[in-house]
């Protein structure tokens, strides 16, 4: 009888120790087979979008480069005649680059010969600069009606690109400003914005014409990476 | 041998349940010293593994602190349900000790037993108040063990009962008389000398067995009761795998400085801790869990944490392709634009996420009514270019540190606690990360090839369906 009250108490001492052993053993196992990479969260990335297709990025590479947005170059801003030598293509194309980034711009509407940004303008800079997301460019294309003369339209439109960047520089404290924020100013010479971007966020009320439309500085997000 | 009492049947049917539930218990937190996640067997049939929204109970139960013992000596602790599983066995041997050394119509051994299935129905006990106080939810399997611990206190104390009254009324015991004539055997006990003078005159005058537990075999049972239990737990401390040499095999922070002015101060954590980053979203359920089980730990105060805010929110996350948590984007802005009391938004926001994200999928300008009306100071900054750019600015620091669309994630000093040691293995890895950081050897540790640490495998906190991007081909 002895015997088998032993036998009961190390069957039922031994049981609840041995499966536990057992089950550590086996998730040691495990733990050594699983050292291999598993399924894992994605990493965060900047936005790809679907417009982004491979001639845009070409475009968009050969801007930046040029403009000394990438390649650490700390040239700032194209000139005209970079911006067309940069783009390759005729000022229809290259708007034609833009027209997926409705949604992500608008177009700041200057008064004849000024640079000034009113209430409205600001208020429109604020709003679609303040739309990041996970864009990683964010483009300020100034233009110039073609009243005045060439040289004149060259430094008015580069007055209003430097007008909405120090608007930006001094509204959004932005460390990355300077690695994010292109400017071209293509004065008169180049790309004119043609009607059809009169349905695109203005921040002027009045009726729109290609001559207004054109005393102005378009900005807009570019959600691709290159 | 006679017939066994019902009571004590009961109770060895009880017993042997709650050896079988607490051992699937054991099983299911053990399975977990692999790191990776795993159903678990929640149902009051026991062996079936639970679904959905039925195994959430256990799911919180287990990953609760009060899961286990011992946390920051061994990963996830020596969990409460190994200790009752060795008590159950216990009784189990102990019942069928009685039964064939015929103690069970003896008040002093039936006592032990009454005694000692208090031990577990008492712990049950507690264990449910902290189910329903604490947790808010109980879990299947842990119900029917209390249940098996009721059982066995209500058989334990009715046989106890039964022997003290059978031993005032002798032969007027039906039961009692099954026993009369039969051999007895007496064991390692000995007849006490307060046996011989208390009722056990009368009982030798009918015949039954007057052999009473001794002292001695009381005590001897004690100690088998402390081995049952001490075995499985040496056994565990010494068996249980190494973890900490995954310590900085997960991500680290390549950039950490706050270059964007996005960190935001967490209320708990002491000046001079060890500094700490967390990628939290305010609305995600795991980072309140996450928040609750630091402060259970008692480490909290160790560190010194900032918060970067990671809304897995669409309207403002472009890496996440819907709201699983709505509102989120909202409220991260009203941190954001809280500074200093920013602590205060995060805990509000974590008691009510629930309520701001079920009304936020119904109406999406919830949230933003939600916020403004608890805080109305916030109002002219929440949902401004401002606020908005600053968040944007949060997840481009995100971004900027290849961090993992998952929260909540907690980097101390750059290296990242791993996934898998948020929940049962956050006071071990934690406090080990803490020492490490003290003695100056917390590192991240380079893979063989090179490039970068070890990814970690299946993480189970609050991971997002995530926008494909370029470069993961094959992500969700």
């Amino acid at each position: 009888m002895i015997l088998a009250r032993a036998a009961l108490l190390v069957v039922l001492l031994a049981v609840p120790a041995a499966m536990t052993g057992w089950w550590i053993r086996a998730a040691d196992a495990r733990l050594v087979e699983t050292s291999a990479p598993a399924e894992l969260a994605p990493v965060a990335s900047a936005s790809d979008v679907g417009y982004c297709n491979p001639e845009l990025k070409r475009i968009l590479r050969r801007v930046l480069l040029s403009c000394g947005l990438v390649g650490g170059d700390a040239a700032r801003g194209c000139q005209p005649v970079q911006a067309r030598s940069v783009a390759t293509m005729s000022g229809h194309d290259f708007n034609a680059l833009f027209t997926p980034m409705k949604d992500r711009g608008g177009i700041v509407q200057f008064e004849k010969d000024k640079s000034d940004l009113d209430a409205a303008d600001t208020g429109l800079v604020d709003q679609v600069f303040a739309d990041q997301r996970g864009a990683s460019w964010f483009f300020v294309v100034a233009r110039a009606s073609p009243d005045g003369s060439i040289d004149h339209n060259r430094e008015l439109s580069k007055a209003r690109a430097e007008s909405v960047m120090s608007h930006l520089r001094q509204q959004f404290k932005d460390p990355d400003l300077d690695k994010e924020v292109g400017m071209l100013w293509l004065g008169e010479e180049f790309a004119q914005l043609e009607a059809e971007f009169c349905a695109w966020q203005r921040s002027s009320s009045a009726a729109c014409n290609p001559e207004q439309l054109n005393r102005s500085a378009f900005v807009a997000w570019i959600d691709c990476q290159l | 041998m006679g017939r066994p009492k019902p009571w004590l049947m009961a109770l060895l049917v009880a017993a042997v349940l709650g050896v079988v539930f607490a051992a699937i218990s054991t099983y299911d937190f053990v399975q977990h010293l692999d790191r990776q996640v795993h159903a678990l067997h929640c149902s009051f049939i026991p062996g079936l593994v639970g679904h959905a929204a039925g195994e959430s109970g256990c799911q919180v139960a287990m990953m609760s602190p009060y899961s286990s013992v011992f946390r920051t000596r061994v990963w996830g602790g020596i969990p409460i349900s190994l200790a009752a599983m060795s008590v159950f066995a216990f009784l189990v041997f102990y019942a069928l000790d009685l039964l064939v050394t015929r103690r069970k119509s003896d008040p002093r051994a039936t006592g032990f037993l009454a005694l000692a299935t208090a031990l577990p129905a008492l712990a049950s006990l507690v264990m449910l108040v902290i189910s329903l106080s604490k947790l808010g939810t109980t879990c299947k399997l842990c119900v029917c063990i209390y249940a098996a611990s009721a059982v066995c206190l209500v058989s334990g104390v009715a046989l106890w009962r039964l022997a003290v009254r059978g031993r005032r009324d002798g032969a007027a015991d039906p039961e009692l008389e099954h026993e009369r004539g039969e051999p007895v055997f007496v064991g390692l006990a000995k007849r006490s000398a307060s046996a011989v003078e208390s009722g056990s005159a009368r009982l030798i005058a009918v015949g039954v067995p007057t052999t009473a537990a001794s002292t001695g075999f009381l005590a001897a049972m004690f100690g088998i009761g402390i081995a049952f239990v001490g075995v499985p737990v040496v056994l565990y401390l010494a068996m249980a795998p190494d973890h900490t040499k995954f310590i900085g095999t997960c991500e680290a922070l390549p950039h950490p400085a706050d270059s964007y002015g996005v960190m935001v101060p967490l209320a708990r954590g002491a000046a001079g801790g060890a500094p700490a980053i967390e990628v939290l979203d305010p609305l995600c359920p795991a980072c309140r869990a996450f928040e609750q089980r630091l402060a259970a730990s008692g480490l909290a105060d160790q560190i010194e944490r900032k918060a970067v805010l990671f809304p897995l929110d669409n309207t403002c996350n472009w890496m996440v392709t819907e709201a699983t948590h709505p509102g989120a984007c909202v409220v991260s802005e009203a941190v954001l634009c809280a500074g200093a009391k920013a602590p205060d938004v995060i805990a509000w926001a974590f008691e009510e996420q629930d309520r701001i994200r079920r009304e936020t999928k119904a109406d999406p300008a919830a949230a933003a009514r939600i916020v403004k009306q608890r805080f109305p100071d916030l109002a002219a900054c929440v949902g401004s270019p401002d606020a908005r750019s600053r968040l944007n600015k949060s997840m481009r620091w995100i971004v900027a540190n290849n961090i993992r669309v998952v929260t909540p994630q907690l980097f101390i000093d750059k290296v990242k606690l791993c996934d898998e040691d948020v929940d049962l293995g956050l006071e071990y890895m934690l406090s080990n990360m803490l020492d490490r950081h003290a003695r100056g050897t917390l590192a991240a540790v380079p893979l063989e090839n090179g490039a970068g640490p070890v990814k970690s495998p299946a993480n189970p906190g609050s991971a997002q369906p995530v926008r494909p991007g370029p470069g993961k081909p094959g992500a969700p």
